[in-house]
């Protein structure tokens, strides 16, 4: 489901980090802007990748994978990055 | 260059011990995300920091961004370093973290 920036987000974030799982939430209608209109997006990502990395730079991994769609259309990206053990012992944070 | 040039950005995330980039005021916040920032500062008792409005200064507004290399806004300076945007304010709140960091600076939350 979503729009092709939705789609580009779910390829991209697979190819760079392999998650084990992955969410990935168009919030754009609940900020203005005209209908379609795709820049606001909130992404859950469990991957191996992040074991052993601060959170800053397990968003910086997530930043990297979605440079060119950062300094164009997308404004905003909420971002929450878990390793599957901490997914699979809270799956709700 | 101006405001958002490399030095000028500097000077302003050593001016104070807590400083913020955000999309409005305190007082008036106009994003979600830089209101977040604002509530969890103010839920640690945080009242005295430096918050720079990135709507009013475009340039600031990008210099801020390269320098971190981070590519949104609010973010978050704690004794000059950067500690993240509003996603890892709310985990550094959630998990104690950030008392640990605000200790550090001689703020008791």
């Amino acid at each position: 489901a979503g729009g092709p920036l939705a789609h580009t987000i779910r390829a991209k974030l697979t190819a760079a980090l392999q998650p084990t799982h992955l969410e990935v939430r168009d919030d754009s209608p609940r900020h203005g802007g005209p209908p379609g209109a795709e820049t606001h997006f909130g992404v859950l990502v469990v991957s191996e990748r992040f074991a052993g990395l601060p959170l800053l730079q397990r968003h910086r991994l997530v930043h990297e994978a979605l440079r060119t769609e950062l300094a164009g259309p997308l404004h905003a990206l909420q971002v929450i990055a878990r390793t599957p053990q901490q997914w699979q012992s809270d799956p709700h944070a | 260059g101006g405001s958002g040039s490399r030095e000028a950005v500097e000077r302003l995330v050593r001016e104070h011990p807590v400083v913020v980039f955000m999309k409005g005021s305190p007082a008036q916040p106009l994003c979600g995300f830089s209101n977040a920032v604002v509530q969890i500062l103010r839920l640690h008792g945080v009242e005295d920091y430096r918050a720079h409005d990135v709507l009013q200064d475009p340039d600031l507004r990008q210099g801020i961004k390269d320098y971190s290399n981070w590519p949104t806004i609010p973010q978050v300076y704690l004794n000059g370093e950067f500690v993240g945007g509003c996603d890892i304010l709310l985990q550094m709140h959630q998990n104690g973290d950030l008392v640990e960091e605000l200790k550090k600076l001689g703020i008791r939350s």
